[in-house]
């Protein structure tokens, strides 16, 4: 027998298939290398040809090795052995970094837009969930805060962002339509037009809520509280519907403009640093560092006023930076015995940076005869001499599309995913509507983004008559292109959610609500931020939609709002990609992809962070 | 006695408040849910509604049988064959690099990558289909057509006197290295999808082969694969319609002019020029930013087309895709 098989094993046919299994799998590793490769030459050659990498001279990748490649690997090596200090590590550095770019990104889209309008609406938006909140705090029963804060926020958003700028090209295609139909009947009509659609608004936004609370109010015979709220919501929304751009925005012009920047973005961030600080040490420390927090601001505007530079940028950094760092670095420092020096992982970095540039220009070595230069992120485009062309405002643009586009898209995205796994029956005519929509969102997934494009052209600027190629239509458009790809990764998120979890939260007599918002969500939030964000980097990129929507390929002036022209990267690459001077063809425009791509992969890269950090 | 129980169980009910605030929620989710409904209607509605006029000028056996597409000109003729030869050139051309590659890929990554290569070169694929496609499209128009082109013309005597391979060179824009490019594009939708069916074939099935002393060879291609059939098909049809439906890469390097494909050489089909459909598409809307004109509701009319195919072959996909998991 023994011999038999080997006989077996040494036969022509076995040596026949030994080969033909070796090939195969060459003709495997061949094909996934295809891939690779691809990936390869097109980072390579635009790699290569944004930063010129060989016109550096020795001395500076000498210098830039010694100053930030070797402390950085050595740090990192360090972190590896101590898992506590990469645990802080991670930490900081998503302070810093997240904070800089953040920070950076909220300052150039406020100064684009002037920040005393988002202040205004920040003020008004927030005011009354807050006052809301505040209240529920010092009643017993108040199981009606949730709801009330979300309808407070929604009215908030109507009267001061609707009433200006929704509701009236809504009624104008409203009103429009209604005479094409009825041949010009004078309803509403023959009343001078800005006269009849003001009044209308505000009675809408006026009437709707008072009556509402005014009937709730009416048949509970609820104390004397309740009736004032009527005539606290009247006055809010008469407030709210008379232009508030007209009313307040005067009042808070007379203010510098730091301080705008200081409310918009420091108001915030010194809330949310308080409410954590009071959690977690009491009143007096959050009251303290409330002080501490204002007091450095303050004292960033002295130093910069002291030497008569512009204290904005350097408020928005202080507050959308400084602030979270100092709260890591100050946590990190007085509570994390063991991982107390990866906090330090950023600033070898930074430190690397800043020093490497300081002695570059000190020893004037030669560096890399680079294409992405602070001209390119900062000034507008030129298209004659490619040395002096940017991309600012398309910079500007893609931010702020992308923005307004994720804060519309991400509720509904999220609160369809919510309803299709936690309440969508399987059975009945609710079951088969459930079906429908599963397989609606599986095919919206595959339309062709161009035909979004025509879906936001027809309903922006034939149904309501916008301008072509606004920002608000801009965002939308991508963002009915981004829900089912939000649907279906937040879907997957509360899947992978134990349902032992979700019965063990039964079990205790939570409702259905209950159970999703305290146990359900917080285990899925970061499967749902890495769709997200996976979602942001395509829209980030998406060209034909834009195009189709008539966004301005070419821009020299930044979008000055939600409802002026718009303008993104994606679209400047487009356009000067048909320019065949070899300056901008292999370098400008290279360097634009560059950034482009980098912004897309660090997006990416977050989500994988993320993905991996909670999915042991 | 009994008086007491239902007392105590009424305690327990919920107040009338909070079953209201408990519905209200439920239904506000169930709006976002059916809002993308209502995403699906507005396409239809906005695409038919624009159409339709657009067929009141022009008749929808001309438009689909013509074969002359210049909607610009003075005199304009909206036949829609050229729009879809090119749009079939340039799917054919991704499909013969994105197919074997992505499920050779795929067979790879399933049955021969240990798990850390594979945790290594899934993602970086998947980066593949993340890149934005304008960048793509830059890529092809700069780098591809030169590289393609540095060889060529190639005129190479293979027999003398009886044959000679002609190979002429190709124009700066062409469907070649936009065809090239939308390959590489649709990779990772192939191998990401195949991958994930082969990975559900069950390992018993695999054990069984091997049992039968079968190599390895012989288990992926005769077994595991034929049990992922209806995957790896699913993921071809969704990949070609992504293919169909790519606009950036087409417009910025395969150029915009209209042809009806040249038969029998059809290689030279890729070494020229061509339009797709979404080209056209984009074309119209950056030069006519007017209003309504017919060239304008054309653009309407084929996105309709677009929509139409994409929307099957997502469908077949799906289709399949529901068939396989039932096997299992």
């Amino acid at each position: 027998m023994a011999t038999e098989s080997e006989t077996l094993q040494r036969s022509g046919r076995f040596q026949y298939a030994e080969i033909r299994g070796k090939a195969f799998e060459a003709i495997l590793i061949a094909a996934t290398l295809v891939g690779l490769v691809a990936l390869i030459l097109l980072f390579g050659f635009m790699f290569f040809d944004a930063f010129g990498p060989l016109s550096a001279s020795l001395e500076w990748y000498l210098l830039f090795f010694s100053t930030l490649v070797a402390p950085v690997s050595a740090f990192t090596l360090y972190c590896r052995r101590n898992p506590a200090a990469r645990t802080a590590n991670a930490r900081a550095s998503a302070a810093v970094f997240g904070g800089l770019v953040l920070s950076l990104a909220a300052y150039i889209v406020l100064r684009a837009m002037s920040p005393y309008g988002p202040l205004v609406y920040l003020i008004t938006v927030s005011s009354m969930p807050l006052s809301v909140a505040v209240y529920g705090r010092y009643t017993e029963n108040s199981y009606f805060v949730g709801p009330a804060m979300v309808l407070a926020m929604l009215l908030a958003i109507v009267w001061t962002f609707g009433s200006e700028v929704l509701l009236f090209p809504l009624l104008d295609a409203v009103f429009g339509l209604g005479n094409d139909l009825l041949g010009g009947v004078p309803v509403l009509g023959s009343v001078p037009v800005p006269v009849g659609r003001g009044l209308l608004v505000t009675a809408i936004a006026v009437g709707v809520p008072t009556l509402a609370l005014a009937n709730s109010v009416l048949r509970r015979r609820t104390s004397r509280a309740g009736i004032l709220a009527v005539f606290a919501v009247l006055g809010l929304s008469a407030a709210g519907t008379a232009g508030l751009d007209q009313l307040i925005r005067p009042i808070l012009e007379v203010l510098p403009i730091w301080s705008a920047y200081a409310g918009v973005i420091g108001l915030p961030v010194t809330g949310i640093l308080a409410l954590l600080i009071t959690r977690q040490r009491g009143m007096r420390a959050g009251i303290t560092a409330v002080v501490a927090v204002v007091g450095g601001g303050l004292a960033v505007v002295a130093i910069a006023s002291a030497v008569s530079m512009d204290p904005s940028l350097w408020v928005v950094l202080f507050f959308g930076m400084g602030v979270p760092t100092a709260y890591v670095v100050g946590e990190a420092v007085i509570s994390d015995r063991d991982g107390r020096v990866g906090v330090a992982g950023p600033f070898v970095i930074l430190g690397g940076i800043l020093v490497g540039a300081y002695l570059e220009r000190l020893l004037s070595v030669t560096g890399p005869d680079s294409w992405v230069t602070p001209t390119l992120l900062t000034n507008s485009w030129n298209g004659l001499t490619a040395t002096e062309a940017g991309a600012y405002p398309s910079i500007v643009g893609s931010i702020m599309i992308v923005s307004f586009m994720a804060l519309m898209a991400f509720p509904v995205g999220v609160g369809a995913a919510i309803y299709l796994e936690e309440y969508a029956p399987d059975t009945g005519w609710k079951g088969r509507l459930t079906n429908l929509v599963e397989l609606n969102i599986a095919n919206l997934a595959g339309v062709p983004s161009v035909v979004y494009g025509l879906l936001g052209l027809a309903l922006f600027q034939n149904l309501l008559n916008f301008a072509p190629g606004l920002v608000f239509s801009a965002a939308a458009t991508l963002g009915f292109l981004i829900l089912p790809i939000v649907i279906v990764s937040a879907q997957e998120a509360l899947k992978a959610v134990p349902d032992s979890l979700r019965e063990a939260s039964y079990g205790m007599g939570a409702s259905r609500w209950q159970t999703i918002r305290s146990v359900v969500l917080p285990e899925a939030v970061p499967g749902i931020l890495t769709g997200t964000i996976l979602a942001l980097g395509r829209a980030i990129g998406e060209t034909a939609p834009l195009i189709i929507i008539a966004v301005p390929t070419t821009t020299f002036t930044t979008p000055g709002g939600l409802f002026s022209s718009g303008a993104a990267v994606p679209l400047r690459i487009f356009s000067a990609s048909a320019n065949f001077a070899p300056e901008y063809r292999k370098g400008v425009v290279a360097a634009l992809a560059i950034v482009l791509l980098v912004l897309m992969l660090t997006m990416n890269a977050i989500a994988i962070v993320i993905r991996n950090r909670y999915q042991q | 006695m009994s008086k007491k129980r239902e007392t105590e169980l009424s305690s327990l009910e919920r107040s009338e408040f909070i079953v209201r605030k408990e519905r209200l929620y439920g239904q506000l989710l169930a709006a976002c849910a059916v809002l993308t409904i209502a995403v699906t209607g507005g396409i239809i509605l906005s695409l038919s509604g624009q159409a339709l006029t657009f067929f009141g000028h022009v008749s929808p056996i001309d438009f689909l049988t013509g074969q002359n597409w210049s909607p610009l000109s003075n005199t304009p003729s909206y036949g829609v064959i050229p729009l879809i030869s090119g749009t079939l050139i340039v799917t054919v051309g991704s499909a013969v690099i994105a197919l074997p590659v992505g499920l050779g890929a795929a067979i790879y990554l399933s049955e021969y990558a240990s798990s850390r290569v594979r945790g290594i070169v899934k993602p970086l694929l998947e980066i593949l289909a993340g890149i934005p496609t304008v960048i793509y499209g830059y890529f092809a128009l700069v780098y591809l057509t030169p590289l393609l082109d540095a060889p060529l013309p190639i005129r190479q005597t293979i027999i003398p006197g009886e044959f000679v391979l002609v190979v002429p060179s190709i124009s700066t824009f062409n469907a070649l290295s936009a065809s090239i490019a939308v390959g590489v594009m649709i990779i990772p939708m192939v191998s990401s999808i195949s991958e994930d069916a082969l990975s559900a074939v069950p390992d018993s099935l695999r054990e069984a082969g091997y049992g039968l002393g079968s190599t390895k060879f012989d288990v992926s291609t005769s077994i595991v694969v034929p049990a992922a059939t209806s995957g790896i098909v699913s993921s071809y049809v969704l990949a070609l319609s992504r293919a169909i439906g790519e606009t950036m890469i087409v417009v910025v390097a395969a150029g915009e002019s209209p042809k009806m494909p040249t038969f029998p050489n059809i290689l030279e089909n890729f070494t020229e020029s061509i339009e797709t459909m979404t080209v056209a598409m984009v074309n119209i809307a950056s030069a006519e930013s007017l209003g309504e004109t017919v060239a304008y509701e054309s653009m309407f009319a084929i996105g309709l087309t677009l929509f139409a195919i994409t929307l099957t072959m997502n469908y077949i996909a799906e289709l399949i895709s529901r068939q396989y998991r039932e096997e299992y």
